[in-house]
């Protein structure tokens, strides 16, 4: 069934239809909308669920690490300032291989205070062990966190689904909502790997020498690397069930390109818009949707960007004395390609401002003006 | 190959060695430790009563249970849940937060619960049979004079003590004050009768037209081994001014109104005086017909009446006139002119804590009314009703004097106590069976001390519990105070009241005006109760054990090898029932 529903609510949909059994949250914009549904779900008992009122993110967080210990399945949703409080928490529910799933609505950081959209609040939490996955409208955001919970549970690492402040979080869109026994079918009943059992008492998280610590770090990126194979096959599943599917990027009229725009988020649909316009032109110009950003999918990087002859890559965050986050993981995917494309590094639409069709439109131009890049990151204030 | 069908695996930390290596019990220098504390209602329960632990109960639906724990202290629950004036509310930490439990109307609905369902006296021992029949072996009888509510409650608690006891009353009924001078619309008669028929049934004697004179003190001698004096206001205090013979007796006025055939009255009519009685006969005259005009030499603010008592009189329609003190009465006109010396306020009395009034000038103004009521208070029927005032050798204690000269007697009730209210006269009854318990076990020179020891948070009120050795003892006197209790565990709450009959209603007859609380409206309102002080089996100690150092074995215990002192389980002590104290090293 279609309804007209918020982004911030088919989080909350998805949640409920995902039969989470705890939950713990605390209210920041431009998050608040997901967990104030999800509270009205459980008091009106339209889901059989926990929710516990804390008094600060770091405790959300503490406070889902705690119930999925217990072999449960967990949500949370945070936003800037709260998911830097959270960060301690971040690498312990990783490390602790929880499969909690959370909601990240980017937002940037004060100051100056500012709760528009922005994505260097969660690529700041790039080395934490989490899973991220960024939606570009509401219906991915379902699917996405749908999925998030079959990934996390196979592969026992935590993800965030990552959708953009205000543009798609507070943006009421068209959403394709399923009945339960359709979710059922695609998300099974969560049978825990790790959790706690009276009948055999154990203290998890203990103290880990170095003689087995390292092998503990190894292990995480082993269960990163499973990942891509374990998401082509859960949207395999997936697209059994619903006839849609995603992948970790998604290319657009790649294939011929000379520059190819590498975006994420809700900026993606402007520059389908904008690449469909160009084309029209007879620019050979093509795009690439970043959906997955950790793990990174390295390989599948090399294979849509390694023919290209230019690649932009535009960043909606930016990391101070480097560059845009995402630039920096495309040149290191691409660096030891023998004849790879250079890579343009374009910062815009910080702090909420928009990003519109003339923005991408002179990102390439000036690419496709451009001999070699010339600085790591070009700022585009404005569109003219 | 799927991921299903070869699980990759997962490497974490975990350790099978038990916690319980860890001794976090070495780490301590504070320990907590379940220690109950005293609530301020039921210090300030003239009764005694344990509140806290009474609404725990009620607030559980255990009607029976906290029935038996007003019991306890105190024979009458329905009486009081009627006519007590409930300091107990006064004091409730409750009203920091939004106001106070309704203890009374609680009290009333507990004590009419017990009334429909007939619930038995609990035992007095607790079923320990032996312990009655080895104190009843003493064999000691007592002669009490005086069946209103300090002789009947002397009567009820020294029964319960194993003591034969013999009731003696002037009037044709027993209840004293209860039957009398209390109207209908207070506090209906079968209330009265059934309350005063469980003090009956357990074997007490009352025989009425039987005052207590000097020829029956001297026989009484022969029969008994000591006398309780609760005679109480026997007449009113004269007007003492010219004309003070057109005055009608207040008390005798609600006394005839109490009667089966109650007077006709109609026209005007001044009541004189500030006190219950004064609002008891205006209110009573409302009913039969009269306007009533109460006349009071000082302000509102100054009345002794309970405050909750004159504004329902207001509300019927009385009118109050203060800083009028009337001079003269004068028959005129098939009526009374009463002159009134205006009075104007001159500051504080310190001893009693009410204002001082002098004339204001000479201003005088002359009021006619159909008829004058004077009800400025009582005095007893003969002087020595009271303890000899002259002798070193009386024991004065709160509510009560002993002395020992012929015959041992306690003077009690309205006659020795501060506060004049059935409450006090209770007081006075409990302190009365201590005193003689402890003097027929253990000598006069014992009373003191154990009076003393069963003070409820070091005040004058006492408990029969603690005086028997019960679990109350245990508590610590120190009254919880709002700052003590755990605010995040309770919430705003409205407070539950009793249907009022309307006015119309009220006025045209003598049903009761205040109706019994709703069981669910009871059973809210008891929740309300911070149950401040003591222990009502939350759990939050053991839940928020960090340690889990806090395990069952019939209460509550502390593993001292584990506690580690870090104080949650006090912090998350809703109500004060824990403590913290250093150790000893």
């Amino acid at each position: 069934m279609k309804a007209v529903i918020e982004g911030s609510h088919a989080v909350s949909e998805a949640v409920r239809m995902a039969r989470v059994q705890v939950m713990s949250a605390y209210p920041i914009t431009p998050q608040t909308h997901i967990v104030e549904a999800l509270s009205e779900y459980v008091s009106e008992g339209r889901m059989d669920a926990k929710f516990i009122c804390v008094e600060s993110e770091h405790s959300a967080m503490a406070a889902v690490i705690g119930a999925a210990s217990g072999g449960v399945r967990t949500f949370t949703a945070s936003s800037s300032h709260g998911l830097a409080l959270m960060h301690e928490l971040l690498h312990w529910s990783a490390a602790a291989r929880l499969p909690i799933v959370m909601a990240e609505v980017n937002r940037a950081l004060g100051p100056g205070w500012n709760i528009w959209m922005d994505q260097t609040d969660s690529l700041a939490q790039r080395d934490t062990g989490w899973i991220q996955l960024y939606c570009e409208d509401g219906q991915e955001v379902f699917d996405t966190t749908l999925q998030a919970y079959r990934l996390a549970e196979m592969v026992n690492l935590p993800v965030m689904v990552v959708l953009d402040a205000f543009f798609l979080s507070h943006t009421y869109e068209p959403v394709d909502l399923p009945d339960q026994e359709t979710v059922d079918r695609f998300l099974p009943e969560f049978v825990p790997k790790i959790h706690l059992d009276a009948a055999d008492p154990c203290a998890m998280s203990q103290m880990a020498p170095p003689g087995v610590y390292m092998e503990m770090r190894h292990n995480i990126q082993q269960g990163m690397e499973q990942v891509p194979r374990a998401f082509a096959e859960l949207e395999d599943s997936f697209e059994t069930v619903f006839n849609r599917r995603y992948g970790m990027l998604e290319p657009v009229r790649c294939e011929d390109a000379d520059v190819i725009l590498v975006v994420t988020g809700t900026a993606a649909s402007t520059c389908r818009q904008v690449v469909a316009d160009l084309r029209a032109a007879g620019e050979k110009v093509g795009m690439v949707k970043l959906k997955m950003f950790r793990p990174f999918p390295l390989q599948a990087v090399r294979d849509v960007l390694g023919g290209a002859r230019k690649v932009a890559v535009l960043d909606r965050n930016f990391s101070f004395g480097a560059s845009g986050i995402f630039a920096q993981e495309i040149r290191a995917a691409l660096c030891n390609q023998p004849g790879h494309p250079p890579v343009f590094g374009y910062i815009a639409g910080l702090g909420g401002r928009d990003i519109t069709p003339a923005t991408l439109e002179k990102i390439y131009r000036m690419t496709r003006e451009a001999g070699a890049p010339e600085q790591e990151s070009v700022w585009i204030f404005n569109d003219q | 190959m799927t991921t299903e069908e070869k699980p990759f695996p997962v490497h974490i930390s975990r350790s099978n060695i038990s916690t319980e290596k860890n001794r976090t019990g070495t780490w301590r220098f504070v320990r907590p430790g379940y220690h109950e504390k005293t609530a301020p209602c039921s210090r300030a329960c003239p009764a005694g009563e344990d509140i806290a632990r009474i609404e725990m109960l009620a607030g559980r639906g255990m009607y029976p249970a906290a029935w038996e724990t007003i019991m306890r202290e105190n024979p009458f629950p329905a009486i009081c849940g009627r006519v007590c004036f409930h300091p107990c509310e006064g004091v409730c930490n409750r009203a920091e937060m939004d106001t106070p439990v309704a203890i009374h109307h609680l009290e009333r609905f507990i004590g009419d619960t017990a009334l429909r369902e007939g619930y038995p006296v609990p035992h007095p021992f607790y079923g320990d049979e032996a312990e009655l029949a080895r104190r009843s072996a003493i064999n000691k009888r007592i002669a009490i004079a005086g069946a209103g509510p300090a002789g009947l409650s002397a009567a009820y608690f020294l029964t319960r003590l194993g003591f034969a006891c013999e009731v003696f009353e002037a009037d044709t009924e027993p209840g004293g004050v209860l039957r009398w001078g209390i109207p209908w619309y207070r506090l209906p008669e079968d209330v009265l009768k059934i309350e005063i028929s469980r003090i009956i049934d357990m074997g007490v004697r009352i025989h009425c037209k039987q005052p207590v004179t000097r020829e029956f003190l001297k026989e009484a001698r022969k029969e008994f081994d000591a006398v309780f004096m609760g005679c109480g206001h026997g007449r009113s205090v004269s007007l003492r001014i010219p004309g003070e013979e057109y005055a009608a007796d207040g008390l005798l006025f609600l006394h005839t109104a109490r009667d089966s055939r109650p007077p006709r009255a109609q026209g005007t009519a001044a009541v004189i005086g500030g006190g219950n009685t004064a609002i008891d006969v205006s209110r009573t005259l409302v009913r039969l017909g009269a306007e009533p005009m109460i006349l009071y030499r000082r302000r509102r603010e100054d009345m002794p009446a309970f405050d909750h008592e004159i504004e329902m009189a207001l509300e019927e329609g009385i009118a109050l006139k203060e800083l009028a003190a009337p001079v003269r009465i004068e028959a005129a006109d098939g009526g009374y002119d009463i002159t009134v010396q205006r009075m104007k306020f001159a500051g504080m009395e310190t001893e009693t804590g009410r204002g001082r009034m002098v004339p204001d000038g000479d201003r005088t103004e002359v009021i006619h009314v159909d008829q004058v009521f004077s009800a400025i208070g009582g005095e007893p029927g003969e002087n020595w009703y009271t303890p000899p005032q002259e002798s070193d050798r009386v024991l004065h204690l709160n509510h009560c004097a002993f002395t020992e000269a012929d015959l041992p007697t306690v003077y009690g009730g309205d006659l020795t106590n501060p506060v004049k209210s059935a409450a006090d006269a209770i007081a006075s009854g409990k302190e009365a069976a201590v005193v003689l318990d402890t003097f027929f076990r253990e000598g006069r020179g014992a009373i003191l001390e154990r009076v003393n020891a069963c003070r409820i948070g070091s005040g004058p009120s006492l408990s029969m519990e603690i005086y028997l050795g019960g679990e109350r003892r245990k508590r610590d006197v120190h009254i919880v105070g709002y700052d003590e209790i755990n605010t995040d565990y309770f919430f705003p709450a409205e407070r539950s009241a009793p249907s009022v009959l309307p006015m119309t209603k009220r006025v045209e007859g003598f049903s009761e005006v205040e109706g019994d609380l709703p069981p669910d409206a009871a059973t809210a309102e008891a929740q309300r109760c911070f149950n401040c002080g003591i222990c009502n089996e939350c759990d939050n100690c053991r839940l928020y054990c960090p340690e889990v150092a806090i395990y069952m074995d019939g209460t509550r215990c502390i593993n001292l090898d584990y506690c580690k002192g870090c104080g949650i389980c006090v912090e998350e002590c809703p109500r004060s029932a824990m403590s913290l104290e250093e150790e000893k090293i």
